[in-house]
């Protein structure tokens, strides 16, 4: 069986199933040139990657996006990450997958760029946001069978790539995420027969690897997130990161994971485990979907132990006072707790690099907290913005502003002896240090930075 | 040479337990219960009684006993009464018994729900962690009052070195999750989902074989060193979990309907939190490892559990219905 898969899945047999989707798909202007290259290619037997072509030609945001992608693609399914998995069922039902369509779809997605990069700038973004749309399908799509994308081309043929201001460009995208639905079906049957493996905190690498290409896109398209200073973070062994808390819901956190997992230097996927208010831990539905997500109660215990098992751990030491935020005190630092961060750090002899998340205070301008309705709810704080509670559930879709999140110089904490973490003097000033550092990192972005979007 | 006696060889873990110590030739067992041990018992010598405080105190002393393991235990299936009768009070008479003969180790079962469940905890629990308050009657009551009871017991008699084993949720023999789990559609909250560990049944004999045997002092965790969450244990176990939601469970409560969970053994707040503890100790001072995950303990429940059981009950059946006739036949 899981031979099978993998001959559909050779490179020999791709080009074929990319030639003949191509030409009726994509429909460009002149479409001869287009078609007589494809017959050639046909006879041809390595494929030369064309999209990479136009890669090189193209401007910064459009080179960093799809190489990984395109490369991903194109290999076989990748073997997943933890090799620690008891019984590896993958090739069997779920992840088998032709490359070879959802390439198609990245062809697409780059072409869409072209379009974009050539038109007025007012177009250029919805462009760009149609082929980041179009990107996060696709990544998605390698998780389908060959049946759901075929029926997927079904519906994007004779669709214009051009057309992607018509709203039925957008239907069209609309209809092809339902039958994503259906596709995580079979996904979901899998686990209703237990068949997965969890860590203590209730950390689920199939979650996590499912809601990766959300998050790439959240990453890529929505905030175009800018980064800076990755090299700060350690490729292996224990860290501390210590960021800035803003933006009513805790992206922030999320969007610091997808850099370094994805913009790493080492390209070795690092996981961030997030420390979350403990309060999370008492929502329902919330509670499980963090653990899954693979972040971790905040509590001093949990920390020491993750950093000594040399794991990556973000703390956000603001707290409830960051994310809570008005928006009249944006990028205005709270006080940083009583610095347990700086102790747990201290104890596990790890490194502290403080990060400063630029453009998360924007998401949801909050101009006012009615305490009383909070109260009420139980909840710390409830959020006035603009949209929500106005609007009900869209209130919830996040403005799409630009980021920049930078990482600092480390501060090493092994020349203090772990008994000094009982010591205020050392531990409040370590705590002051760090938050000036963050302080004066935001300044500084804020002020190389043009617009908010 | 070590004199162990078992004061509940007839339970399968204390049967286990003692085959486990006759592995160990400078070591004399006897076991006490109130009916035939279940499980073979190696070695060891049994005495079918129920012994009152001072009956146990002759016995301690003739034998020269230097360790006891109590594990005469009710889960279920016995009364309220009988059960605190049995866990709560036997378990201060013997140890009473115990500081009277001069045995130097006692070795406690208890539990690892005794912690609690509360989002205040860390992920990993140590021993240092305080014990939290069990409100709600049922056998983890017992457990905690015995565990109370013996920690101040031990202060007021140094000489004695008491050991509370404190296992996770036992899996092999019929115990109270097991229970739970056996349900067709065992109820969870909707929302949440507690990560747990469970405990095999032979897991938990070498750890008490260990514990008995070592000089070591204080709490030990013994748990699974893989951690399951609960709808994945249900899912594994072969039974679909049936989510409630909260509210209603609230309200089933203040009604005084508290069946409404099914035959979860334990306080709702561990339906909603996760109870997970360090088994550093045990690792390092007793050398205990386990041999059985917690998945591998719950895919054999779902295999051939229920076959077994239904076979054992039928050769005991037959073996008494055997006895009977044979006794019949000499009366004749």
């Amino acid at each position: 069986m899981s031979d099978d898969v993998r001959q559909n899945q050779r490179p020999e047999e791709q080009p074929g199933e990319i030639e003949e989707e191509i030409p009726v798909m994509s429909a460009p202007p002149p479409p001869a040139p287009r078609k007589a290259a494809a017959m050639d290619k046909r006879n041809a037997p390595s494929p030369p990657l064309k999209p990479s072509v136009f890669l090189e030609e193209e401007e910064e945001i459009v080179v960093t996006t799809p190489p990984p992608s395109l490369q991903r693609a194109r290999t076989p399914a990748p073997p997943p990450f933890w090799s620690d998995r008891q019984n590896d069922h993958a090739p069997d039902d779920d992840v088998p997958i032709s490359g070879a369509s959802a390439s198609s779809l990245y062809e697409n997605e780059l072409e869409l760029r072209n379009l974009a990069e050539q038109t007025n700038t007012n177009v250029d973004a919805m462009g760009k946001l149609a082929a980041g749309t179009l990107k996060l399908i696709a990544d998605n799509m390698r998780q389908m069978t060959d049946q759901q994308i075929e029926r997927v081309n079904e519906m994007l043929r004779g669709v214009d790539l051009k057309d992607y201001l018509d709203p039925a460009f957008w239907e069209g995208i609309g209809i092809i995420l339902r039958y994503q639905v259906d596709e995580q079906v079979a996904f979901i049957k899998r686990r209703m027969s237990g068949q997965y493996v969890t860590d203590a905190y209730g950390m689920d690498r199939e979650i996590i690897d499912l809601v990766r290409p959300s998050l790439m896109f959240l990453y890529r398209t929505w905030w175009r997130v800018s980064v800076e200073g990755l090299e700060h973070v350690p490729a292996e062994g224990r860290a501390l990161l210590v960021g800035n808390h803003s933006g009513v819901l805790p992206w922030d956190g999320a969007m610091i994971a997808t850099a370094v997992a994805e913009e790493h230097p080492a390209q070795n996927q690092r996981l961030v485990r997030s420390m979350h208010l403990h309060w999370f831990s008492t929502l329902p539905f919330v509670s499980p979907a963090l653990a899954a997500l693979g972040q971790v109660p905040g509590l001093p215990e949990n920390a020491i132990r993750l950093l000594e098992q040399d794991e990556l751990v973000s703390v956000f030491p603001e707290g409830l006072k960051g994310v809570g935020k008005l928006f009249k005190d944006r990028y205005k630092l709270a006080r940083f707790g009583r610095g347990g961060f700086v102790q747990a750090a201290i104890r596990a002899q790890a490194p502290i690099v403080p990060v400063a998340v630029v453009g998360a205070e924007e998401i949801y301008p909050m101009f006012a907290n009615a305490e009383n309705i909070a109260k009420l709810l139980g909840m710390p704080y409830f959020p006035l913005t603009p949209f929500f509670p106005w609007l009900g559930p869209l209130g919830f879709i996040p403005l799409p502003t630009r980021w920049s999140i930078t990482f600092c110089e480390p501060l090493r904490t092994d020349m203090y002896d772990p008994a000094e973490a009982d010591d205020p003097l050392t531990v409040l000033g370590l705590s002051e240090l760090v938050r000036t550092t963050i302080q004066e990192t935001i300044d500084r972005r804020l002020e190389e930075r043009s617009s908010i979007f | 040479m070590t004199r162990v006696l078992i004061n509940g060889i007839d339970s399968h873990l204390g049967a286990q337990v003692a085959q486990r110590l006759s592995v160990f030739p400078e070591v004399s067992i006897i076991g006490v219960g109130r009916k035939t041990p279940p499980a073979p018992v190696g070695r060891a010598d049994w005495l079918l009684a129920h012994l009152s405080g001072l009956q146990m105190v002759e016995l301690l002393r003739a034998e020269a006993i230097d360790v006891v393991v109590q594990l005469a235990f009710v889960e279920n299936g016995a009364s309220r009464e009988e059960a605190v009768q049995q866990n709560v009070l036997g378990s201060m008479e013997l140890l009473g018994a115990c500081a009277k003969a001069d045995v130097q180790r006692v070795v406690l079962r208890s539990h690892t729900a005794l912690y609690g469940a509360s989002p205040l905890n860390p992920t990993y629990i140590t021993e240092h962690r305080p014990l939290a308050k069990i409100n709600s009657p049922g056998w983890l009551r017992d457990v905690s009052e015995v565990e109370h009871f013996s920690a101040e017991f031990a202060a007021r008699h140094p000489q004695l070195s008491l050991v509370s084993v404190r296992c996770a949720p036992l899996i092999g023999d019929t115990s109270p999750l097991v229970t739970y789990l056996r349900q067709p559609n065992p109820s969870m909250l909707a929302g949440f989902d507690p990560c747990f560990q469970l405990l095999h049944l032979e897991d938990a004999a070498a750890g008490f074989a260990l514990a008995a045997l070592s000089h070591a002092p204080g709490p030990f965790n013994l748990a699974s060193s893989d951690t399951i969450c609960l709808s994945q244990a249900i899912k594994l176990a072969g039974g679909r979990p049936n989510m409630v939601l909260e509210p209603v469970v609230s309200l089933a409560f203040a009604m005084g309907n508290r069946a409404i969970l099914g035959r979860w053994p334990f306080e709702l707040s561990f339906l909603r939190h996760s109870c997970i503890v360090d088994t550093c100790r045990a690792h390092g001072d007793l050398g205990w490892n386990p041999e059985h995950s917690a998945v591998d303990a719950l895919m054999a429940l779902q295999a051939d559990e229920p076959d077994l059981a239904r076979r054992e009950l039928a050769a005991e059946a037959l073996r008494a219905f055997l006895e009977r006739r044979s006794e019949g036949v000499h009366d004749e």
